[in-house]
């Protein structure tokens, strides 16, 4: 694959992204009462691609749907008829603009997951047919910690196209896959000027080097995963669980939490089976029929929401089920933060 | 992902009462030649809808070696499966997803001899390995069943348990918790006749238990004073699940899905898990 860089102005980035809304399905942040989320869009008055990094939603919706629809059916006394949905959200190829590169790494963590034995195709549908322009941040926001985890943020290439402001001033676009690469080799790209990696890459790197120097949150994720998988039973869980009021707001927010419950819905004959979020902090999520429930109380259900992120998943896939986004924390009713969870219990 | 939740319509054959609150539905699929492309193994399980009312997980309680059929027996537990106790009748349509999960250890039982301890609803599971085990008896040597129930009227499969008595070349040992009347047999948990009554041969013997999570923890602990081997203890577990897919992340102990890796552990393989099931 050849990487195609661009290099234009804050003018040109906007016919950029005009040309792609023109000529595509896009989906880009949109704002409401003050909060962000990817929504379809037209017109570029619409949404903010460069929308404030302490967003409360990711990009995970649009791969795995908060509720989706899994059949219909009709089941009288004359017998049972299931019947697929009518609605095919895969159809058409789609550009999302705006993303952080938290939301896009999160993907290549859910990929591991989705893919592995049973194979989710219409996740994977959705994946194939979606083109990710990401922005690099300027600056940390309160509660991130992207760079102190198991990725490398500044080489990242979860998405298709990278977008950096110099701090020469200048906008830099870079081609980071083949659909990517592919996207810039069309008229997209008109209002802007080619350059080669001698001239883009400094730029970027120090970008990369400013924004690097302005997170407050800084750990060592290994030291951090060694310590949790030597604990299970520690007092400290209780501690840090304490205020939790078992909302599932973190979980719903997250953008690589991806349990989900199957629910049917009847009126009379007709009913819809649905698939939707549900997270580890619900009281119920683990209780049996007959009562007995593995994580009865708070504690536990944030060991397993730690240990998932940072012990059990990277265990069976590799990866930290955490990319350091900090959508959590800023969500959380009662100011609870997974940086301060896991490295309290890691102490 | 979405086709992979939507069930196949099996037509339920017929409902046998086994105890006052389970009951065992035998079915077959709905679609021509399904039945046949059915195939499945001794310890994995199905996803089971009652439409509109939910789905849940039950093992299959069958063998397929027994042809044309499977069975899975519920016991009112909790709001759905009391539903299908109240609603499915004989004629009715369900949903069925799977077989899901692994199963027991074939190979490695195969020439053994088989110890097979059960509890309550806990012998549902070991039923389809005792009928795939019967259907090939040649291959195993002592055949042993130790079961027990709260009550006489607690007892599963009370007519196949009769056949298992008839059959001389199988060992059979009842239990109930308390005396009755007219109950001529063993009287006393399950740990206590295996230690007491059935005092096993240790060695060549895999041990196949389940029951209520505290008879198959005092069993373990009986079978590891008698000198078993932790990996010649075979058990299967049962956990809140949904998908059967390994995705929907309620059914894990530690990073061990037992949808997936499961439902079926030696205990040497649960001695490795985290504490928390």
């Amino acid at each position: 694959m050849s990487v195609e860089t661009f290099v234009t102005d804050k003018a040109g980035l906007q016919k950029f992204y005009e040309a792609i809304m023109a000529g595509h399905e896009t989906y880009a942040p949109v704002e409401k009462f003050g909060k962000y989320d990817f929504k379809r869009v037209v017109r570029l008055s619409e949404c903010d691609p460069e929308s404030p990094i302490s967003r409360t939603q990711s990009i995970k919706p649009l791969f795995f749907p908060r509720s989706a629809k899994v059949m219909k059916y009709v089941a009288t006394s004359a017998g049972t008829e299931v019947s697929e949905v009518d609605e095919d959200p895969l159809a058409v190829k789609r550009v999302i603009l705006g993303a952080k590169h938290c939301d896009a790494r999160a993907l290549q963590v859910l990929d591991k997951v989705y893919n592995w034995d049973y194979i989710d195709t219409d996740y994977q549908k959705r994946r194939e047919n979606t083109v990710i322009i990401s922005t690099r941040c300027d600056k940390a926001d309160t509660h991130c910690f992207c760079t102190s985890l198991d990725y490398d943020l500044e080489n990242l290439d979860a998405m298709d196209v990278l977008v950096v402001n110099g701090l020469d001033g200048k906008i830099y676009i870079k081609s980071k896959t083949a659909k990517g690469a592919e996207l810039l080799n069309t008229d997209v790209t008109r209002h802007a000027s080619r350059v080669t990696e001698e001239v883009s890459e400094p730029v970027l790197k120090k970008q990369f080097e400013a924004f690097a120097g302005s997170f407050r949150l800084k750990m060592d994720y290994k030291e951090v995963n060694a310590k949790l998988s030597k604990i299970f039973d520690t007092p400290e869980f209780e501690d840090v669980s304490g205020s939790c009021v078992s909302c599932n707001t973190c979980a719903f927010v997250c953008p690589t939490c991806h349990c989900f419950k199957i629910s049917d819905e009847k009126v009379k004959d007709t009913g819809v089976r649905y698939k939707s979020y549900d997270s580890c902090n619900n009281g119920y999520f683990t209780l049996m029929a007959g009562g007995h429930n593995p994580r009865p109380v708070k504690y536990r259900r944030w060991r397993q929401r730690a240990m998932h992120k940072f012990v059990y998943y990277k265990e069976r896939f590799g990866e930290n089920l955490c990319v350091g986004c900090g959508k959590c924390t800023i969500s959380c009713p009662v100011n609870i933060s997974i940086f301060e969870v896991v490295n309290q219990v890691a102490q | 992902m979405e086709q992979l939740l939507v069930p196949m319509i099996c037509k339920v054959d017929k409902v046998i009462q086994e105890t006052p609150d389970i009951r065992t539905y035998r079915l077959t699929f709905r679609d021509e030649g399904m039945m046949e492309k059915f195939s499945y193994l001794p310890g994995q399980f199905v996803e089971f809808s009652l439409l509109g009312s939910g789905e849940c997980t039950f093992c299959i309680a069958s063998s397929a070696t027994r042809k044309g059929y499977f069975d899975c027996s519920i016991k009112k537990a909790g709001v759905v499966t009391a539903d299908i106790h109240t609603s499915i009748e004989e004629g009715d349509e369900v949903g069925i997803r799977g077989p899901f999960g692994n199963w027991f250890p074939l190979d490695d039982i195969k020439g053994k001899n088989l110890l097979f301890v059960g509890g309550g609803i806990g012998l549902a599971p070991l039923r389809s390995l005792i009928q795939y085990c019967i259907d090939n008896r040649n291959d195993y040597k002592d055949f042993t069943i130790l079961y027990g129930a709260r009550t006489s009227a607690d007892m599963c499969y009370k007519d196949e348990i009769k056949e298992w008595q008839d059959d001389k070349s199988l060992k059979v040992v009842l239990t109930i918790d308390k005396p009755e009347d007219t109950w001529a047999s063993n009287v006393g948990v399950v740990p206590k006749i295996l230690e007491e009554v059935v005092k096993p041969v240790i060695e060549n013997t895999k041990v196949i238990t389940c029951g209520p999570p505290i008879m198959i923890k005092y069993t373990i602990q009986s079978l590891l004073k008698l000198g078993f081997a932790d990996k010649d203890i075979i058990t299967t577990l049962e956990m809140k699940m949904q998908c059967g897919l390994g995705k929907c992340g309620r059914c894990n102990i530690g990073s061990t899905y037992v949808c997936k890796d499961g439902p079926v552990f030696t205990n040497e393989q649960l001695k490795s898990l985290p504490d928390e099931f």
